[in-house]
């Protein structure tokens, strides 16, 4: 996941907190070894290469996985859509800075971007992709998913209290700190100009909850004047141009990482995707004019 | 399509490769196998007959922690094979099991597992030390039995082991030393035995991984049990667990036993009130006079883990899923290598070891890059069980004899550790009755 995992474990026992501690890194890494991209023998990358050929035969996780993602996609009118690493390539932002490609290019991605262009068989466990040239990027969605197991473990082995995130832009947190009565989050302003004047958009208190957070800035590049992010609209084809920020707090850190990506992706007001489901607690969006909209369910 | 699919048999269906496929023909998947024990006659290799090599063999799982949900979710991948059984003494785990897998049956006790006729063969993945019973009372119930390494914490208990698949001729025996099924370490394996290394001269093996090796748990009744391995009464510790791996690849290579084994132990870090090394360094010598110096470390993840085998003419080195070769200067031309890629190590040039270069090269797939049909060793050596299930069965690749050794070289290791001693490893010790 390229991404510094970070745990806040609270307790009195030292050796207990450590080894509790391992057993969810290890599972984090377990996850990443399963679904990531990037790495050639994960799960995902075998059936990047062969699900365009035939049905491949896939454990339950990661069966189980892709049908809550494929969920998500309906839920979400296609504005999350872990297929779109096509468009992704087609940008340059694959192990790149990213780049204006051609419009045939772009056409020839979004004909291979599409979580309706995927078969799960339940009964046979297998996934398979409608032509070759689909893929799976899991990642919009594996960091919330292995910050949920590595916090299921944690809770399992009777860590309390405790707040992890990953990379910090995904949190979890449970219980309290040792001094206050809830853990706060603060969310600053994604522009690094505005970092000078310390300025907080929005703080959350999260107790048993999860906060993701996702931006048009970091990789991103400038053409004609424009910047141009990395979170490309699925469904366009094009690098999305309509909130600078969106912030979501729900039940577990999945469902945030995803309704985050989603309404970034849905870009301007009157388009926003507003989360239907009631385990979404509240949302918070940084427009482009610099208008927020927050709201809490 | 390019590549090669891995389940494809050339149009075959199960019961047609049956037809064609003889125990004469599977002499070649153990090229360079020196099969120890005592073989079965073909005539004796009575095939399983449990009619049904066109579904799928139902295994059942034994100890369901870290490393039995590792193998489930491996064995979930292939499919020949269907999860029937999962037992585990801790109702969590077979919660877990429950919500993972569906139509999975679930045993806390392992015996009522074993009682049932729809599963015939059993994956012990239980604490070493616990091997013995499960093992025992698996083979007399008449499963078949994939074993994980070490067979046993004490040379008694894997004695009692092999004598038991020993006595099961009709059944299959196989001990997870996964590194001899793994395709990427049977290529260095031919590498090694042609003599592409010249002579050999000396070995060195690490493994490096800052973690404190302990578990934990809700309640400290169930964390006393997962920690095991931090047990010195029970556990052969780092060289035991996870060394005595990287020795049976020295003695596979060499195709000889160590003859003696000088050890040392400390506990440098982490001073948790725990009596098993932290810090562990062996020097295993052969008959021939090579030696191997084994280091296994939980303090430090400093340049991770890595097999060295040095010869006359070139060095081996093995690391996660790749191998290269050093040549000293003096060393002769092989051919072969003019054409190879080479990487920078330093001040050094290795020459990349890729199987079947030239073939992949042809079918326009990078040959050093990590090919994504290629899978984990657990996978093959779960995937050569299945197999044997299946067609055999024929003795296995690592059977009880090889089991055995491995399991007393790994006890003698975590003597000579225990005491700071050199331990001798007489022949005789290595003779099953």
């Amino acid at each position: 996941m390229a991404t510094r995992f970070e745990f806040v474990l609270c307790g009195d026992n030292e050796v207990h907190l450590r080894a509790a501690g391992e057993e969810a890194i290890r599972e984090i890494k377990r996850i990443e070894n399963k679904l990531s991209f990037y790495q050639r023998n994960s799960v995902i990358s075998q059936i990047n290469a062969r699900a365009g050929y035939e049905p491949v035969r896939i454990d339950s996780e990661t069966f189980s996985f892709l049908e809550n993602v494929s969920f998500l996609f309906q839920e979400t009118d296609g504005a999350f859509d872990p297929t779109i690493a096509p468009l992704m390539k087609a940008w340059g932002f694959v192990k790149k800075s990213g780049s204006v490609p051609d419009q045939s290019a772009i056409d020839e991605a979004l004909e291979h971007t599409g979580m309706n262009r995927v078969r799960l068989d339940k009964a046979r466990h297998t996934v398979q992709f409608e032509k070759p040239g689909v893929m799976f990027d899991p990642g919009g969605i594996g960091k919330g998913y292995a910050l949920d197991q590595a916090a299921m473990i944690l809770k399992e082995t009777g860590i309390e209290n405790a707040l992890i995130h990953g990379g910090t832009s995904s949190v979890i947190a449970w219980g309290k700190p040792p001094d206050e009565l809830v853990w706060k989050i603060a969310i600053k302003h994604p522009d690094p100009s505005f970092h000078e004047q310390d300025e907080i958009l929005k703080v959350y208190e999260l107790n048993n909850s999860a906060l993701s957070v996702s931006a048009v800035w970091g990789k991103a590049f400038e053409a004609d004047g424009k910047l141009l992010g990395h979170i490309i609209d699925p469904r366009t084809g094009y690098p999305v141009d309509g909130a600078q920020l969106t912030a979501c707090v729900a039940k577990n850190a999945t469902l945030a990482d995803v309704y985050s990506t989603a309404m970034l992706v849905s870009g301007t007001e009157n388009q926003m995707i507003h989360p239907k489901i009631d385990k979404i607690f509240s949302y918070f969006i940084l427009l482009k004019d610099g208008n927020t909209i927050s709201h809490s369910q | 399509m390019s590549k090669k699919n891995k389940n494809d048999k050339g149009g075959l269906n199960r019961k047609d490769f049956l037809k064609t496929f003889s125990l004469a023909s599977l002499a070649p998947l153990m090229a360079g196998e020196k099969i120890q024990g005592k073989a079965l006659k073909e005539a004796e290799a009575v095939r399983y007959t449990n009619n049904n090599t066109d579904d799928v063999v139902p295994i059942g799982i034994v100890g369901y922690g870290e490393w039995g949900r590792q193998i489930a979710s491996t064995l979930e991948r292939n499919p020949k094979v269907k999860i029937a059984g999962i037992s585990d003494t801790f109702s969590i785990m077979l919660t877990r099991a429950e919500r993972s897998y569906t139509d999975v049956k679930t045993f806390e006790n392992y015996r009522e597992m074993l009682e049932d006729p729809e599963i015939p063969a059993i994956i012990v993945a239980t604490p070493t030390h616990k091997h013995r019973e499960v093992v025992v009372d698996a083979l007399e119930a008449g499963k078949h039995v994939y074993c994980e390494f070490p067979m046993a914490s004490s040379i008694e208990d894997a004695k009692a082991i092999a004598d038991a698949a020993k006595e099961a001729p009709r059944q299959i025996f196989q001990v997870g030393l996964q590194y001899r099924i793994n395709p990427q370490h049977r290529d260095v394996f031919q590498f090694i035995r042609s003599g592409a290394t010249g002579r050999p001269t000396y070995i060195r093996s690490q493994w490096h991984n800052k973690t404190s090796w302990r578990r934990t748990s809700a309640t400290q009744e169930r964390a006393d049990e997962l920690n095991w391995r931090l047990d010195g009464d029970v556990s052969l510790g780092l060289i035991g667990e996870i060394g005595a791996h990287n020795i049976d690849m020295a003695s596979w290579y060499l195709n000889e036993m160590p003859s003696s084994i000088q050890g040392f132990g400390q506990v440098r870090y982490w001073r948790d009130g725990r009596d098993v090394p932290d810090n562990v360094q062996v020097v295993v010598e052969f008959p021939s006079g090579v030696h191997m110096v084994c280091v296994c470390s939980l303090t430090t993840s400093f340049d991770g883990r890595y097999d060295m085998f040095y010869g006359s003419d070139s060095t081996i080195l093995l690391r996660d899923k790749h191998a290269w070769m050093f040549k000293e200067v003096d060393a002769p031309m092989l051919g072969w290598e003019v054409y190879a890629r080479r990487d920078r190590f330093h001040g050094e040039v290795g020459i990349a070891l890729v199987a079947d270069a030239t073939q992949l090269d042809a079918q326009d797939v990078d040959p050093f890059e990590d090919d994504p049909n290629v899978e984990t060793p657990l996978y093959y050596s779960l995937d050569s069980f299945i197999d044997n299930n299946i067609y055999g069965p024929y003795p296995a690749m690592v059977g009880y004899q090889q089991g055995y050794n491995a399991t007393l070289v790994a006890v003698k290791a975590k003597e000579a550790i225990q005491n700071k001693s050199i331990e001798t490893l007489d022949e005789d010790l290595f003779a099953l009755d």
